[in-house]
């Protein structure tokens, strides 16, 4: 050991230094006695770039969870002095069996973007510097949930939340496919079948508003002062419309072995009941013999559904293994889509279901 | 690659907090503990023995026992008041508890007593110690099927069983086979088992809500050859050198471009836009375009357009709202069970 100091520290021993001395300090430090008593400070060139160098150092040290505060010094002088409260950034004592642990580490794997990986190694530093032991994966073995990537929009949008700030960017529009630039407040961001969502308040519109985070063109800018609005208490499913929709029945008719996804959450109608269906699925257009064929050649079933277009999405998908019996909206929904797709394969401009398919030999 | 200042200064401080509350610990502990290498903690020690408060004599300085360092062990004899471990930042506590509260709502954890126990308690300590509840980030991950398919795969899972599953393919072939359980993988909205399939005599990926049926027998799963420790989804959706298709869709339908793996997606002026994908497996295509149709504006090859009208076509037929011709030979489902694409 010995006083001699490197004529140069890195940034990591800098800042340090830096925490070191904001920690022990009686009341405060001034900007100034950082830079002539702090190691490391003292190689600024000039007024400037020390000014730079301790403005970039208290925000990473705010980012890793050590805030520096601003104080007065009192005296005459409107100087300001700085300092950290341990009590601001200790980790409370935390207790985790190495399974807890395990469960933690898991939350590693969870994320797919760098960024939120990053946030967990740093939280698990903590944790292991806390004196937390090995970690087990034994409690989910075999486990491994994760979500699809965020994105680069998660950092600014973080900062935004946290701060109460405006955030800017470039969004296009679902409805028309025109990119216009959004001005919102954000408040949260939530991961739902397969997608991310911004839900923020729209400034442009004055209404709250859902945000695909996909269809965000641009760098999301954080623009504005801090504290700029509040963020209501509300229910991620009930603003992503859906908590909503209850659980309806569908009754439809299988070909045998067919549909086993949709036969996987269906029941077959009761007994009592099949008889008036079958008769229902020979219908005015069909009949015996017809292409329906033998009624019994098809099992009747119940299927639950909370959405009228995802039903007519999923039994469209089925083609002619599934007929639509009720109720009379899904089935109208459902023969929609089939005649747009039978307008496929015609000749372009001139699509009439059932006419050009005489062709079609795919 | 030089390592990020924050995090070393975050290691740093790290190390005289745990050291303070350890007492002597080995070189090579510390790096385990710390997921750093030996020498790399003999630098982070000589970086720390140098640090201190301004004036930097002896008595300023964070201290160790030199006969220890020696001796490959490190014994912190004065940490300058750095003792307390750092709480964790806002960003690195809403990435935790999201992850932990979406982890305790897969069916995979909910099935199973013993594991939710651990999610939640290590969700109260978390959120003990971190304080306001970090609910900026809200992450669900879709049901992931079948209760009693779910658990039965948990179950086999745990003891290491072969299970039996009745299986739906996504061109609606249901198949029996016997399978050893690898691994069961949530992500985003499906949830997937990897397994060594006996059927197939390969590893198989199988989506857990067209699982119809799961039975865990009590036969012990053996090891086998290219057994998948990990499911490299990259490799589940990467189309190889199947057939392309283009397809323009009205801008309403952006989501499927958003959810399928695709090769490109290019933009076009009047909003519409137009992917290009590998066609791994026909019947799931046909399926899609049909659900999609009335947002589809053209679809290329012509006999992809072709193939996907006809299908419609057999169906408005036995709606009897068509007058499509009726070709009831077309055999359309090939056993696509565990194609590339498990969509």
């Amino acid at each position: 050991m010995s006083t001699d100091l490197p004529p140069t520290l890195n940034p990591a021993e800098r800042l340090l230094n830096l925490v070191i001395a904001l920690v022990n300090t009686n009341a405060a430090m001034t900007k100034q006695q950082v830079r002539t008593a702090v190691a490391g400070y003292s190689d600024a060139p000039s007024d400037e770039a020390f000014e730079r160098m301790f403005e970039r150092d208290k925000d990473m040290l705010r980012a890793l969870g050590v805030p520096v505060v601003t104080v007065g010094t009192g005296g005459h002088t409107d100087e300001l002095g700085y300092r950290i409260d341990q009590d601001a950034y200790a980790l409370p004592s935390i207790d985790l069996t190495p399974a807890e642990l395990g469960v933690l580490s898991l939350a590693a794997q969870f994320w797919q973007d760098k960024t939120l990986q990053t946030d967990i190694t740093r939280a698990m530093v903590k944790l292991r510097a806390a004196g937390a032991g090995d970690p087990s994966a034994d409690a989910l073995a075999g486990l491994a949930p994760s979500v699809r990537a965020v994105g680069d929009a998660y950092g600014p949008l973080m900062e935004a939340i946290e701060a109460r700030r405006v955030v800017t960017f470039a969004y296009r529009a679902a409805y028309n496919g025109t990119v216009l630039t959004r001005h919102a407040e954000p408040w949260r961001i939530a991961a739902r079948d397969g997608g991310w969502y911004l839900m923020c308040f729209d400034r442009d519109r004055q209404a709250p508003r859902v945000f695909r985070m996909s269809r965000i063109e641009s760098r999301v800018r954080v623009t504005g002062p801090a504290n700029a609005y509040e963020i209501p208490d509300f229910e991620t499913d009930v603003m992503l419309g859906k908590a909503h929709g209850e659980v309806k029945e569908a009754v439809v008719a299988v070909r045998p072995e067919r549909a086993g996804a949709l036969r996987a959450r269906a029941k077959a109608v009761p007994d009592g009941e099949r008889a008036a269906y079958t008769e229902r699925l020979a219908g005015p257009g069909g009949g015996a013999g017809g292409p329906v064929g033998d009624p019994a050649g098809w099992d009747i079933l119940q299927v639950p559904y909370r959405s009228l277009t995802g039903m007519a999405s999923e039994a469209a998908g089925y083609g002619a293994a599934l007929v639509v019996l009720e109720p009379e909206p899904v089935r109208a929904e459902t023969l929609r889509r089939l005649t747009a797709a039978a307008a496929l394969g015609t000749a372009a401009g001139t699509a009439v279901p059932g006419t050009g398919t005489e062709a079609s030999r795919g | 690659m030089a390592e990020r200042a924050d995090d070393r200064l975050l290691r740093l401080l790290g190390i005289v907090a745990y050291l303070d509350g350890a007492g002597p610990v080995s070189v090579a502990d510390l790096a385990r503990r710390f997921g750093t290498t030996p020498a790399q903690i003999q630098k982070d020690v000589d970086a720390l023995w140098v640090s201190g408060t301004p004036g930097y004599w002896p008595d300023d300085l964070i201290d160790f026992d030199a006969a220890s360092i020696d001796r490959g062990v490190v014994h912190l004899t004065e940490a300058r008041g750095m003792t307390r471990p750092l709480r964790l930042g806002t960003r690195e506590a809403v990435a935790l508890v999201a992850a932990l509260r979406a982890m305790k709502a897969t069916d995979a954890v909910k099935a199973d007593p013993a594991r939710s126990a651990v999610v939640e308690s290590a969700l109260r300590k978390l959120t003990d110690a971190t304080g306001e509840a970090a609910s900026a980030v809200d992450v669900r991950l879709a049901p992931g099927g079948d209760r009693q398919v779910v658990s039965a795969i948990s179950s086999a899972l745990a003891a290491r069983h072969r299970l039996r599953i009745r299986y739906v393919t996504s061109s609606d072939v249901v198949s029996e086979r016997d399978v050893d359980p690898v691994r069961l993988h949530t992500q985003d909205e499906f949830a997937y088992l990897a397994a060594w399939c006996y059927r197939a005599e390969a590893p198989r990926t199988f989506r857990v809500d067209r699982i119809l049926e799961a039975t865990e027998t009590d036969i012990p799963v053996r090891s086998h050859p290219g057994e998948p420790s990990e499911i490299d989804f990259g490799a589940l959706f990467a189309g190889g050198s199947s057939p392309l298709a283009t397809i323009r869709f009205a801008p309403r339908a952006r989501w499927f471009a958003e959810e399928t793996p695709v090769e490109s997606v290019r933009n076009l002026p009047d909003g519409d836009f137009e992917v290009t994908l590998r066609v791994t497996n026909p019947g799931w295509l046909r399926s899609s375009l049909i659900r999609l149709a009335p947002y589809v504006r053209s679809v290329s090859p012509r006999a992809l357009a072709d193939d996907v009208a006809g299908a419609a076509a057999q169906a408005l037929a036995v709606y009897g709202a068509g007058a499509g011709s009726w070709d009831a030979d077309r055999v359309t489902a090939a056993d696509a069970a565990t194609s590339p694409n498990p969509h």
